[in-house]
C-alpha cells in the first residue's frame, strides 16, 4: 500500500501535478545534445568538428562539475582549470616523457587532480565565500607558471607531444573509442550530478550552502559538505583532464592559464547556475562563439567572455536556461492557499504509544550558564532543569535571553561561563551538529524553508539527519508525506505552514527532545490550537521532551508541565503553570486579560 | 650575507607595501559595501599605465601634477565599475553576484589592455633617483611605495575616525540597516567608499610603475597578493595591512632568492591556505574585524 | 501627519501586512501593540522603506513615501528606530549622534541644541560621550539610539520595542523623554509589548492581529478592550 502510493509519488505528473524540478528532463535532453553533437560528426566523416566537439564536449563535463560546485555546494571556484590540467599534464608526463601504460598513466594524472582538490577541500573545512574564491584563483595564476619553472619534469614552454593511434582506430560508423568516451563521459557527468542532487548527499550539501545554521542543527557539518563537494569535483575534473590527452595530443603551460578556468566558471553562469542544461548551452555559448564562430576576433575571446557574463549578471541573472526554466515554474507552481501543508490528518498515522507522564529523569540540565555579547549579558548565570517527557515553557519579555539560550543549547553558540548537560552528558563545548545528533531537534523563529527544495525534500531532510532506524509509525508517516507533496512547491507556503514544516522535519529526525522558538508566533487561532495539540500529542503519546520559547502565555500555560520565566538574562521564577500564575514576577506579564 | 639580508628586507618590505596599499582599498570597499573587489588588481595595473602615458621620463613638477590625475582617473573607472556592481544588489534577492560581475570587470580590463596594448610590460622611468643602503643600490620607487602605505594609512585613519563622511563609512560597514534608518546616503557613501579605494589604487600604481609589472595580464597576481596581505592582517583591519603587506612581500622575496622567482605566487598560495587553515579570522581580525 | 492607508508588505512571497492603515497626528503618541510575529516590526519597516510595500500608500504630510528608499524616508522626516538598541558600536557616544543629524543638513546650531537637549535628558550619555558605543549598558545604547533619531527632528518617529533587552524599570524614563517629544510636534508611533506601562503615556493605541488591525481605540481604553477580547471585533475602526 505504502509502496503504491510512493510510486504514484515519484510520477507526479501523472496526477495532474505539474513536475517540481525539471532536473530529470533537462538531463534528458542534455543527453541528446550531447549525444548528437559527440557522434554525428564522426558518423559524417567531417574531422574538424569531430575534433571541436571533442573539446567541447570535454569542457561540458568539467562545467558539470563546476555547476555542481557552484550551486548544489554553494561554493565558487575559479580554479577548475587547474584540476583538469593536473589530471591532463601529469598523465602526459607519465605516459609520454616516461613511457608508463596509459591506464596507470591515467591513474596517476587522476590522483593529482584530487590531490589538488585537497588543495582546495583543505582551507574550504574552515572558511568559505570569496575566501575560496581566491584560493582558487590564486592556484588558477600560480599552476601555468610551475608548469613553466618546473621543466625539469614538465618539459616546460616545448609541452609534451603523445599520440595514441589506437584511441583514434574507427570502430564503426566512423566512431573512435575516443570518440565514443568523450561523448559518454559528459553524460555520466550529467547523470552523477542528477544522482548527487537528488541523494542525502546532495540534500545535505545543498542545506550547508544556504543555511549553515539550520545545517548545523540536522547534524551536517558544513566543512566536510564542501571539502566532499571539492573532492568530487576534482575528480570528475581530472577525468576531464586525462580525455583531453588523447583529445589533443598536446599539453602545453599556455594551454591551462587562467581564461580556462574563467570559460568552465563563465559558462556555468551564462548557461544557468544549477540548471542540469545550464553547463551545454553555456560552453556552447562562452566557448563555441568566439573560438569557433568568430574565429577570426580570436583574440577578442577574453573580452566576449567578461562582457557575456557581465551582461547575463546585470540583464538576467538566472541566465540563459534558469530564465526559461523561471518562466516556465511561473506557469506551473499553483499555490494551494490554507489547505496546503496541515499534519493533524497525518498525525493520525501516529497511533503511537499510551499516553506518558513526565518522568524524573533530567535529560537537559544547565548550571551556571552566562552568555555575553560585549558588554550585555544575555543569559545571566542560568540554571535550568528539564525532566525527561515534559514540556517546559521559557517566557519572558523580547530581550530577556530565552533565544540566546536556546542557541546555546542547541550549540549554535558557547558559553562564555558555566555548563550545560544533555542526557547526562557534558555538552557545554560540542558543536551543534554533534548536539544535534544526540537526538535534538529544534526550530527557528524565521523557519528555515527552503524554496530549492520540493516540499517533501523540505520534509524529508529530517529523516536525512535521523541517527539510527527510525520507527515503523515514522517510516508510514513519511510515506504518506511523500505521497502527497512530492511535487508541491514549498515558496508559496504561508507563514504558519512553514513553522508546520519544520515542526515535522524535527518529528522526522525523530528527535527526543525538541526546541520550539516562538513557534505560534504568526499562527492564527485555530493554527495554534492544531499547534497545542500536536505539541501535546510530541510530549504525551510519543514521549519528546519539549523546550517551549512562546509568547502566547495562553498557549503556554495550556499545554507545558512546568514554565521558567526569564528576566534581563535571568532565571526569575520557575515552578507549575498553578504556581507560576501567582508569582508577582509573573502578574506583570499580563496586561488586560490573559495575553501580552 | 648581512647585505643579502639587508636587500631582502628592504625590497620585501617596499614589494610587500603595495601589497598592503591593494588590502587597503580592498578594505575600504568591504567595509561599505560587503564586495571585494577581484578588478583591484587590473586598476592598479591601470596607474602604473598612467605613469607610462602621462609622465614617462617627466619632470618632477610635471610628474607631481600627474599623479593626482592618475588618482582620479582610476577613481572614476572605479566608481563606474562600482556603481555597475551594485547595482543589481539592489533588488536581486542573490547577494554574490558581485564575486561573478568584479570577475568579469577584471577580465574584461585586462581583454582591452591585452588589445590595445599587447601582452608586453611597459618600463616606465620615474622622476625618483635610485639610492644605496649599505652599498646597494635600490630604485627611488621602493621608497615611494613604503612612502605611500604610510600616507595612505594615517589619511584613512584621518578620514574614517574624524570626518563625518568617513565615519559615515564606518557606520556603514558596522550596522548597514542603522545607517538607513539614521538617514545616510548609502548608495553615494557606498561608491564613494569605491571611488576612496580607486584612489588609492591608482597613485600606488603610479608611484611605483618603475618598479613593477606594467602589463596587461598583471593584475590578477597583485590582486591575490594584496588579498593574501588582507587576509593575514585580518580582512577589515588597515592596521593588519601594516604587518600583513611586508610579511607577503618578505616572504616573496625570500622565496625569490632561495628558490627562484617563478615561485613566488606559489609561496603567497601556501601562505593562503596556512593562514586560513590555522587563524581564518588573520592576525587583528576578531577584536578589530568590524573597525575599518 | 502619516497616514498609511491599506498597506500590505512581506518578505518574498509571504505576506505579513496586509491591508493595515493607521494616522499619527503631530503631538500624540500612537501606541501600536500585538504579539510577536503579529507584523509590528514588518509594519513599521515598510512604513519606514525597508520592505517594500506590495499595495497601499504612505503618506507624510501628503506627499506619497511608499516605495521610496529608507534612507530618502528618513531625510523627508520620518524616522524608525530599529528593535534591539542598535548604535553603530565602533563609533563614539557623540559620533553616534553625529550620525543622526545626516536626516538633517547643515543646521549646525540646531544640531548642537539637540545635543545639549538629550545631554540633560540623558546625562550618562553626556559622561561617556567620547566612549564607544559597544561599551555602553543596553539601556545607555536605547537612549543613544533614541537621542541619535532625536537630533534629526523628524516630523514622525516610529520606535520599534524600546523596552527590548533593557531593564524594566528604564522604560518609564524612555516612555517620559517620548512623551515630551511628542508635545513638541512630534507624531510619534511606538511599538511595544508591555502595554500596561506604555498606554498611559500613549493617545490612542492599535492591537495588530496576524498582519492586521484588529482594534484601534483611546489609549485610555486599551486595557478594558483587551479584557473583552470578544467585544473587540464589532467596534474596531482606527
Amino acid at each position: 500500500m505504502a509502496m503504491s502510493e510512493t510510486m504514484a509519488a515519484r510520477e507526479g505528473g501523472a496526477r495532474g501535478k505539474p513536475r517540481f524540478s525539471s532536473d530529470l528532463p533537462q538531463m534528458l535532453i542534455g543527453f541528446v545534445l550531447i549525444a548528437i553533437t559527440g557522434f554525428v560528426p564522426s558518423i559524417l566523416g567531417n574531422s574538424y568538428w569531430v575534433h571541436t566537439f571533442q573539446l567541447v564536449n570535454i569542457y561540458i563535463a568539467a562545467s558539470v562539475f563546476q555547476n555542481f560546485l557552484f550551486v548544489d555546494a554553494g561554493q565558487k571556484s575559479f580554479g577548475q582549470g587547474v584540476l583538469l590540467g593536473l589530471g591532463a599534464y601529469v598523465t602526459a608526463i607519465f605516459f609520454g616523457l616516461h613511457d608508463w601504460p596509459f591506464l596507470l598513466a591515467a591513474l596517476a594524472g587522476l590522483g593529482a587532480a584530487t590531490a589538488g582538490g585537497l588543495l582546495f577541500a583543505f582551507p574550504a573545512l574552515r572558511v568559505q565565500y570569496f575566501h575560496l574564491g581566491f584560493v582558487t584563483l590564486s592556484a588558477a595564476i600560480v599552476f601555468p607558471q610551475l608548469l613553466m619553472s618546473l621543466d625539469k619534469w614538465t618539459n616546460g614552454i616545448n609541452g609534451i607531444s603523445v599520440s595514441m593511434p589506437g584511441l583514434h582506430q574507427e570502430w564503426f560508423l566512423g566512431l573512435s573509442p575516443l570518440t565514443l568516451m568523450i561523448a559518454v563521459y559528459p553524460m555520466i557527468a550529467l547523470a552523477i550530478h542528477y544522482a548527487i542532487r537528488r541523494s542525502r548527499l546532495g540534500r545535505d550539501m545543498r542545506v550547508a550552502a544556504l543555511s549553515p545554521e539550520a545545517a548545523r542543527s540536522l547534524g551536517i557539518r558544513p566543512g566536510v559538505m564542501r571539502f566532499i563537494a571539492f573532492i568530487i569535483a576534482a575528480i570528475g575534473t581530472g577525468v576531464c583532464g586525462i580525455l583531453y590527452l588523447p583529445a589533443v595530443s598536446f599539453v602545453s603551460p599556455q594551454g591551462f592559464n587562467v581564461e580556462l578556468s574563467f570559460v568552465f566558471f563563465f559558462a556555468v553562469v551564462v548557461g544557468g547556475r544549477g540548471q542540469m542544461l545550464g553547463p551545454i548551452i553555456g560552453i556552447w555559448i562562452v566557448f563555441i562563439l568566439p573560438n569557433i564562430a568568430l574565429a577570426q576576433f580570436v583574440e577578442y575571446r577574453l573580452l566576449i567572455y567578461g562582457l557575456l557574463t557581465l551582461l547575463t549578471v546585470i540583464l538576467f541573472p538566472d541566465g540563459i536556461v534558469g530564465s526559461i526554466e523561471r518562466w516556465r515554474a511561473r506557469r506551473g507552481v499553483t499555490g494551494r492557499g490554507e489547505q496546503a501543508f496541515r499534519v493533524d490528518r497525518f498525525l493520525e498515522t501516529l497511533e503511537g504509544g499510551r499516553e506518558t507522564r513526565p518522568g524524573d529523569e533530567v535529560v537537559v540540565e544547565v548550571r551556571g550558564g552566562t552568555k555575553k555579547f560585549g558588554e550585555v549579558v544575555a543569559v545571566d548565570a542560568v540554571d535550568l532543569k528539564v525532566r525527561r517527557g515534559e514540556i517546559h515553557g521559557l517566557i519572558g519579555a523580547n530581550g530577556s535571553g530565552k533565544t540566546s539560550l536556546l542557541n546555546v543549547l542547541s550549540g549554535l553558540s558557547r558559553l562564555n561561563a558555566g555548563s550545560f548537560l544533555i542526557k547526562g552528558e557534558d555538552a557545554t563545548r560540542r558543536s551543534a551538529d554533534r548536539i544535534a545528533d544526540m537526538g535534538i531537534g529544534r526550530t527557528f523563529q524565521t523557519p528555515r524553508i527552503f524554496p530549492q527544495f520540493s516540499l517533501w525534500d523540505n520534509l524529508r531532510l529530517g529523516i536525512d539527519a535521523r541517527v539510527g532506524d527510525g520507527s515503523a509509525d515514522i517510516a508510514r508517516l513519511a510515506d504518506a508525506l511523500e505521497a502527497e507533496f512530492a511535487q508541491d512547491s514549498a515558496e508559496l507556503l504561508s507563514h504558519g505552514q512553514r513553522r508546520l514544516v519544520e515542526v515535522m522535519r524535527a518529528v522526522l529526525k525523530e528527535a527526543d527532545i525538541i526546541f520550539f522558538d516562538e513557534p505560534a508566533a504568526g499562527l492564527s487561532q485555530g493554527e495554534r490550537a492544531n499547534f497545542a495539540k500536536l505539541v501535546r500529542f510530541l510530549a504525551r503519546r510519543m514521549g519528546k521532551t519539549i523546550i517551549l520559547v512562546e509568547h502566547d502565555l495562553e498557549l503556554v500555560w495550556d499545554i507545558a508541565d512546568t514554565i521558567t520565566v526569564m528576566e534581563q538574562g535571568r532565571v526569575v521564577a520557575s515552578g507549575s503553570p498553578e504556581a507560576m500564575s501567582n508569582d508577582p514576577a509573573v502578574q506583570h506579564m499580563f496586561v488586560g486579560g490573559r495575553r501580552a | 650575507m648581512l647585505a643579502e639580508i639587508l636587500i631582502i628586507a628592504v625590497r620585501g618590505c617596499a614589494i610587500g607595501s603595495i601589497f598592503a596599499l591593494i588590502a587597503m582599498s580592498f578594505n575600504i570597499v568591504h567595509g561599505a559595501t560587503g564586495i571585494l573587489n577581484f578588478a583591484q588588481g587590473n586598476m592598479f595595473v591601470l596607474g602604473g599605465f598612467a605613469a607610462f602615458f602621462l609622465a614617462n621620463e617627466a619632470g618632477v613638477a610635471w610628474w607631481l601634477l600627474m599623479l593626482p590625475v592618475a588618482g582620479i582617473l582610476v577613481a572614476v573607472l572605479v566608481t563606474v565599475q562600482g556603481w555597475i556592481t551594485l547595482a543589481p544588489l539592489r533588488s536581486s534577492v542573490e547577494q554574490d553576484s558581485w564575486l561573478i560581475s568584479t570577475v568579469a570587470f577584471s577580465t574584461i580590463i585586462a581583454a582591452l589592455l591585452m588589445i590595445t596594448q599587447g601582452p608586453f610590460a611597459y618600463t616606465v622611468q620615474g622622476p625618483v633617483p635610485s639610492f644605496r643602503i649599505l652599498g646597494v643600490r635600490t630604485p627611488g620607487a621602493y621608497a615611494l611605495a613604503i612612502g605611500a602605505m604610510f600616507f595612505w594609512y594615517f589619511a584613512l585613519r584621518i578620514f574614517l575616525r574624524h570626518t563625518f563622511l568617513g565615519l559615515a563609512i564606518s557606520a556603514l560597514s558596522q550596522d548597514f540597516d542603522a545607517a538607513r534608518a539614521a538617514g545616510l546616503p548609502v548608495r553615494r557613501l557606498q561608491l564613494l567608499a569605491f571611488a576612496i579605494s580607486g584612489l588609492i589604487i591608482g597613485t600606488a600604481g603610479f608611484l611605483v610603475a618603475p618598479v613593477i609589472s606594467v602589463a596587461s595580464d598583471a593584475g590578477l597576481r597583485y590582486v591575490l597578493n594584496g588579498f593574501v596581505a588582507a587576509v593575514v592582517g585580518g580582512i577589515g583591519s588597515n592596521l593588519g595591512t601594516l604587518i600583513g603587506g611586508p610579511l607577503v612581500g618578505i616572504i616573496g622575496m625570500l622565496t625569490a632568492y632561495r628558490i627562484g622567482g617563478a615561485y613566488q605566487d606559489l609561496a603567497s598560495l601556501l601562505l593562503l591556505v596556512a593562514i586560513l587553515m590555522l587563524r581564518p579570522q588573520g592576525l587583528f581580525g576578531r577584536s578589530s574585524a568590524r573597525r575599518v | 501627519m502619516l497616514e498609511v492607508r491599506n498597506l500590505h508588505a512581506g518578505y518574498g512571497n509571504v505576506p505579513v501586512i496586509e491591508d493595515v492603515s493607521l494616522t499619527a497626528r503631530p503631538g500624540e503618541i500612537l501606541l501600536v501593540g500585538g504579539e510577536n510575529g503579529a507584523g509590528k516590526s514588518t509594519l513599521m519597516r515598510a512604513i519606514a522603506g525597508f520592505n517594500k510595500p506590495t499595495a497601499g500608500e504612505v503618506l507624510l504630510d501628503g506627499r506619497p513615501l511608499h516605495g521610496m528608499a529608507p534612507e530618502a524616508i528618513a531625510q523627508a522626516g520620518l524616522r524608525l528606530v530599529l528593535d534591539g538598541h542598535r548604535v553603530f558600536p565602533e563609533l563614539s557616544v557623540y559620533d553616534n549622534l553625529r550620525m543622526g543629524a545626516a536626516a538633517r543638513k547643515g543646521d549646525r546650531a540646531g544640531f548642537a541644541a539637540a545635543v545639549d537637549e538629550i545631554y540633560a535628558v540623558f546625562p550618562i550619555l553626556k559622561e561617556k560621550y567620547r566612549k564607544y558605543a559597544r561599551d555602553l549598558s543596553g539601556g545607555q545604547q536605547q537612549m543613544l539610539a533614541l537621542g541619535q533619531a532625536f537630533v534629526a527632528q523628524p516630523k514622525v518617529l516610529l520606535c520599534d520595542e524600546p523596552s527590548m533587552g533593557l531593564a524594566q524599570a528604564l522604560l518609564p524614563q524612555i516612555l517620559a523623554f517620548l512623551r515630551k517629544w511628542a508635545e513638541t510636534g512630534t507624531a510619534v508611533v511606538i511599538v511595544e509589548q508591555h502595554l500596561k506601562v506604555t498606554a498611559p503615556y500613549a493617545d490612542r493605541a492599535m492591537i495588530i492581529e496576524r498582519g492586521s488591525v484588529k482594534f484601534a481605540c483611546a489609549a485610555s481604553e486599551l486595557e478594558a478592550r483587551l479584557s473583552a477580547p470578544e467585544a473587540a471585533p464589532a467596534a474596531a475602526s482606527a
